[in-house]
């Protein structure tokens, strides 16, 4: 069934190697069961001849035992080998998932922003779990029979050398024309879980809107969508059927083909003297014993379609690089980092240019707020900043170091971002701070918590559960949890996207000092609409179509009319805190 | 306005549900066969077609079975030209069975899928429904209830099609009870000794076998809930270089699960394993009751070929029983998952049958969508709303009092955790982990069923954090066919107009999965189009200014003021308050 020359097969090689032993154990096991399998029939093939020759009843009860005795440890062995498989296949199959994980984390922006958590999970998941079950049920399966009608042709060929050769000929040519017949199964397979993938993908999406789509009447466009998705579904499951029913054909064909051969050939040859009653009757048991794997591999190619599917799918998704290469090796200096930006373009490849020509130089251990409408450009350039996008032209650089020329780790250590979309995970209130790292202590968790203004959350058990999609928190206390993660981590440059925006004033204003203390020693970029949130940073830059249009500190700039941030501070109205205070 | 906590429960209680929707279930049998027999009618004719093409399919071998039997009985005899006439008989009646089986198979995919699709989309209509007597508790992840809607429909499904399995092993052993009857009574009747011990194994596994289903399920929930939360934060795991916390605690959940799944499988290995050994068995025991038999010839090589022939077929009946009763155990288990996810958890509600237009020949005609009536505002009343969190002592809102009329702006403010969300969600009928006491009047009759009644044309909700889908720019504004007059108007208010006419391909531009293609803003403002499409009686705006600057919230305002719109809005902001006909003001 393998082509040892496809790199799929080589994958998957690659992937076994670590547990190389358990592998050759399950196959020891596999070939006694096989060597029992090919021994019943030769018990019953000598209970006939001597039936024939007239023994007693004595020795055929004997003979009778011993085949039930067979029977009964053919099964038993079948057991182990499902629980040898099965424990190996995970074990395996675990580690394929781990690295798909981490390499689909490793991946750009741009391939987060194309595909959908429910597609993810699925190639992650559902694919790999597809080759678990290739692994744990079709291997040990296939193995056996490819043990059993080698051994059967050696059985054969002590009893008569012509019956071994006919039968090798028959064997050779069911087996080909089976695996002839499997590439376009393969195809269809394939699209099958495309479609899958998409009806499933869609549900998951549905479901995570669910309040905005029950709250805005949406239950029929849904609906709708489902049909359309499970349509697809249902038309590729369907040609994949007939494709397999196909295959079926061509293994039906050779077992029945099997029966009318060996008991022509076997009356034949008995009539000739050649062969024993017994001899015939073993050749009808043993085609029923091939006729039980072939038309196993029917349903294990079901299997084995799959698996191949999701492999194609595993190693495409493995192939798929990152266009942000991990290379660099020089470390900036350690303490605040200084930003510079020299003459960058970029687009998100799709020739509609979100910033042109920057030129931005800003001083280490400085904070500056970001202003500007939305689209122009804001959260963009904090998105070059952190290296989750490559600029189209020009050089991003950090303390002094051009931003490619950072090791990631480095880089993703010492910036940090708190941005407007917060995600929680399914865990406690610590694994929702920490993500999931054991190093900081309980004591540091609830510090932070209280350093960012969550006194509830520190006040109560921190290992107790939050649930996912926000259940249990408000957005506005979200905004606070991100803000808890990157302060456990003293970053060097801080970027804060609309970090507050979803907060009240009041709280902001007993945030504004959690803030002043974060960003204290580090360099800050600020981006906000709400201009009070500005009002303790150092410089402002204003952004406009794409464009830097001004640039300077901030209380010049707030002191002069003319500039465009005392106008934007003129539209806004904004109330002070004290205003706020004293409407209480 | 002032919002003063008072402990004096309403006596207009409206209760929805507890926050756990699987914590109080009290335990319920599932008529499982029940269950199957109704969605196996969603579709009767691929039903009904499909089984009794497959019926043949099981019996043929019966008569094969018996040719190939006498073709031994003529091999003993040493007849040649007797033996090929059975041989091609032999071979005429397997074409038969081919033929049966391949259309068969096709129809039978069809029913197969069909039945998981009506499950599916009773889930889905339930989970999307806006109140009303289809809409179920929402779910918690919707990465976890993906296993819902993929594994527990095909466990469903499975076991309808083990019951088609079942009764063709039972027509076929029935006729084969009878051949090998005839032949031979007391050999026939040794091999109801296998089939009854598989039978008993079965039943005394059967209880693991549904505590290890579950514990598996529990445990592959977990794993892609995991992963569903990853993929969907992927950048912010990223920029907290939180990825080796994460990939290590995925190493725990995956390996958790390679425990449970090894337990199931090994089970489920084991009870096949004792139902195909029976063959073999049942097989040793006929010889050993038949030695005398075979000693003196009675018993010769066709009555041996016939035995040797029905066995290998006898013995699916068993295995299919020891599959059925795993099945089952499965698929109650599948059922009493989903029923989690509709009406009243009442499982009725999943095996609903409606129409699915999804087959090859089905005409797919888009219904038109059904709206409410449309009442026209004059004055909504909300009195002593009070929203309860099941287990704490004080009430997370109110209880609280307004009056709204038509026209009027009114702005919520008040502190984070004050409950601004909670409220407004509570008065729409969305807050469903909580106890809501209290009513809301809606020119002055009260509104029984909000959720249902809080739509559009009559009312719409941006939600604080707004979620998309990967759709186009107006199918995310009109979910469903509108009027492009609507959309241009919806768009024009929100502030959007000019950025869509930017986009590549305009309001067909496809905006990436959740909307991700657009900044923060522009997702708000698609957002903020989709509840003004409908130009509702009443629009609330949960936190609409988060996301936007100062000039353009301005604008907004303006824009809904222009058209006389009624608004409640939470903002902090002075654009807002200055506005505001009226504000409600919450303390924590």
């Amino acid at each position: 069934m393998s082509n040892p020359r496809n790199p799929r097969w080589r994958a998957l090689g690659a992937l076994l190697r670590p547990d190389a032993g358990r592998w050759v154990a399950l196959g020891v096991l596999v070939a006694a069961g096989a060597g029992l399998t090919l021994g019943g029939p030769l018990i019953v093939r000598r209970i006939v001849d001597r039936a024939t020759a007239g023994a007693t009843a004595a020795e055929l009860t004997r003979l009778a035992g011993l085949f039930l005795a067979i029977a009964v440890a053919t099964q038993l062995i079948a057991v182990a080998v499902a629980w040898f498989a099965t424990v190996s296949a995970w074990r395996t199959t675990n580690s394929l998932r781990i690295q798909m994980t981490a390499h689909v984390l490793g991946l750009d922006h741009e391939f987060h922003r194309r595909h959908t958590p429910g597609e993810l999970i699925q190639r992650v998941d559902g694919d790999v779990t597809s080759v678990s079950d290739f692994l744990s049920q079709v291997v040990p399966k296939a193995a056996g029979a490819v043990l059993t009608l080698v051994g059967m042709v050696a059985v054969l060929v002590f009893i008569d050398w012509r019956v071994a050769i006919g039968m090798t000929i028959y064997l050779s040519m069911a087996v080909a024309v089976v695996v002839r017949s499997r590439h376009r199964a393969v195809l269809e397979s394939s699209d099958e879980m495309g479609a899958l993938a998409r009806l499933y993908g869609g549900i998951e999406e549905r479901l995570t809107a669910a309040e905005d789509l029950r709250a805005n009447g949406a239950a029929d466009h849904v609906a709708w969508r489902f049909i359309e998705d499970s349509t697809d579904a249902m038309t590729t499951s369907v040609r994949r059927e007939r494709a397999f029913l196909t295959m079926w054909w061509i293994v039906q064909s050779a077992v029945t083909a099997g029966w009318v051969i060996v008991l022509v050939v076997g009356v034949t040859l008995v009539s000739a003297d050649a062969i024993t009653i017994g001899t015939a009757f073993l050749l009808y048991q043993y085609v029923l014993t091939v006729s039980r794997p072939l038309e196993d591999v029917v349903h294990m190619l079901e299997t084995v379609q799959k698996a191949n599917g999701a492999m194609v799918r595993v190693q495409d998704l493995l192939a798929t690089s990152a266009t942000i290469v991990d290379d660099g090796t020089t470390s900036p200096s350690t303490g605040p980092l200084s930003v510079e930006c020299v003459g960058v373009d970029f687009d998100y490849g799709d020739d509609q240019p979100v910033l042109h020509d920057l030129d931005i130089d800003l001083t280490a251990g400085r904070s500056v707020g970001i202003v500007g409408r939305t689209g122009s450009g804001k959260t963009t350039f904090s998105r070059l900043v952190l290296r989750l996008v490559e600029p189209t032209r020009g050089l991003v650089c950090l303390g002094g170091v051009p931003i490619a020329d950072i090791p990631l780790d480095e880089l993703r250590r010492r910036v940090a971002l708190v941005s407007q979309e917060v995600e929680l995970f399914a865990g406690t209130v610590r694994d929702n701070v920490t993500l999931f790292d054991p190093r900081p202590t309980d004591d540091e968790v609830v510090a932070t918590l209280r350093a960012v203004g969550l006194d509830q959350l520190a006040d109560g058990d921190i290992h107790r559960a939050l649930g996912s999609g926000g259940a249990g928190l408000s957005a506005g206390e979200a905004q606070l949890l991100s803000l808890a993660r990157v302060w456990l981590r003293e970053p060097d440059l801080v970027v804060l996207d609309e970090a507050t925006a979803r907060v009240d004033p009041v709280t902001e204003q007993r945030l504004e000092a959690a803030i002043a203390k974060l960003i204290a020693g580090r360099t800050a970029l600020v981006i906000a609409h709400r201009l009070s949130t500005l009002r303790r940073v150092d410089d402002i830059l204003v952004f406009d179509r794409g464009r830097v249009v001004e640039f300077g500190p901030r209380a010049a700039l707030a002191g002069d009319d003319d500039s465009r941030y005392a106008r934007l501070l003129s539209t806004a109205l904004e109330p002070t805190a004290e205003e706020v205070s004293d409407e209480r | 306005m002032s919002v003063d906590l008072v402990e004096t429960p309403s006596p207009h209680s409206e209760v929805n549900a507890a926050a756990d929707p699987a914590a109080d279930l009290p335990p319920r049998t599932l008529n499982v066969w029940q269950l199957s027999w109704r969605i196996a009618q969603h579709r009767p004719k691929e039903f009904w077609l499909g089984s009794a093409l497959f019926m043949m399919f099981f019996v043929l071998p019966a008569l094969s079975g018996y040719l190939l039997s006498q073709g031994y009985e003529s091999l003993a005899a040493r007849d040649r030209v007797e033996t090929y006439w059975w041989a091609a008989a032999v071979g005429a009646s397997e074409f038969a069975r081919m033929m049966s089986v391949h259309y068969g198979a096709l129809i039978w995919t069809r029913a197969w899928l069909h039945m998981q699709s009506l499950l599916r989309a009773n889930m889905l209509a339930a989970q999307m429904a806006s109140g009303g007597p289809e809409a179920g508790q929402p779910v918690g992840s919707a990465g976890g209830a993906i296993t819902h809607f993929r594994d527990d429909t095909e466990d469903a499904a499975n076991f309808v099609d083990i019951m088609l399995d079942c009764t063709g092993a039972l027509m076929f052993t029935v006729a084969a009870g009878f051949v090998l009857g005839a032949a031979d009574l007391g050999a026939a009747a040794v091999l109801v000794i296998p089939l009854v011990a598989v039978a008993a194994a079965t039943r005394t596994l059967d209880r693991r076998i549904k505590e290890y289903r579950a514990a598996d399920r529990q445990a592959s929930g977990e794993v892609s809930g995991l992963l569903g939360d990853v993929m969907a934060a992927a950048t912010t795991v990223k920029v907290n270089d939180a990825a080796d916390s994460l990939i290590a605690r995925l190493g725990v959940l995956v390996e958790r699960r390679r425990a449970t799944a090894v337990r199931d499988r090994v089970l489920d290995e084991s009870v096949q394993a004792f139902s195909q050994g029976a063959a073999d068995v049942g097989l040793g025991l006929v010889l050993l009751v038949s030695a005398g038999a075979l000693a003196s010839g009675a018993f010769d090589v066709g009555r041996l070929a016939l035995f040797v022939a029905y066995l290998g077929w006898l013995s699916f009946l068993p295995r299919m029983v020891g599959r059925l009763l795993a099945r089952r155990k499965q698929s109650a288990v599948a059922y009493d998952r989903m029923r989690g996810l509709v009406a009243d958890r009442e499982v009725e509600n999943a095996v609903r049958p409606r129409s699915l237009p999804i087959g090859p020949a089905d005409v797919r005609v888009r219904p038109d969508v059904l709206r409410r009536p449309r009442v026209p505002l004059d004055r909504l009343d909300v009195v002593d709303l009070t929203v309860w969190y099941p287990g704490s002592e004080r009430p997370a809102v109110g209880p609280s009092s307004f009056s709204v009329r038509r026209g009027e702006f009114v702005v919520v403010t008040g502190e984070v955790g004050s409950g601004k969300s909670t409220l407004l969600r509570a008065m729409l009928g969305l807050a469903w982990q909580a106890d809501v006491t209290g009513l809301v009047r809606w020119n002055g009759a009260e509104i029984d069923d909000r959720a249902a009644f809080f739509v559009p044309p009559n009312a719409a909700f941006l939600p604080q954090v707004p979620q998309l889908i990967s759709d186009s720019v107006a199918d995310n504004v009109g979910l469903g066919p509108v009027d492009p007059a609507q959309l241009t108007t919806a768009l024009e208010l929100a502030e959007l107009t000019a950025e869509v006419a930017e986009m590549r391909n305009g309001l067909d531009t496809l905006i990436g999965p959740r909307g991700l293609r657009l900044s923060g803003g522009q997702r708000q403002r698609l957002a903020t189009a989709r509840a003004l499409v409908h130009a509702p009686e009443l629009v609330v705006l949960d936190d609409l200014s988060s996301a936007l600057d100062v000039e353009t919230e301005l604008r907004l305002w303006g824009n809904l003021s222009a058209v006389n719109m009624t608004v409640i809005a939470v903002s902090h902001r002075a654009v807002a308050l200055e506005r505001a006909d009226q504000i409600i003001r919450l303390g924590a």
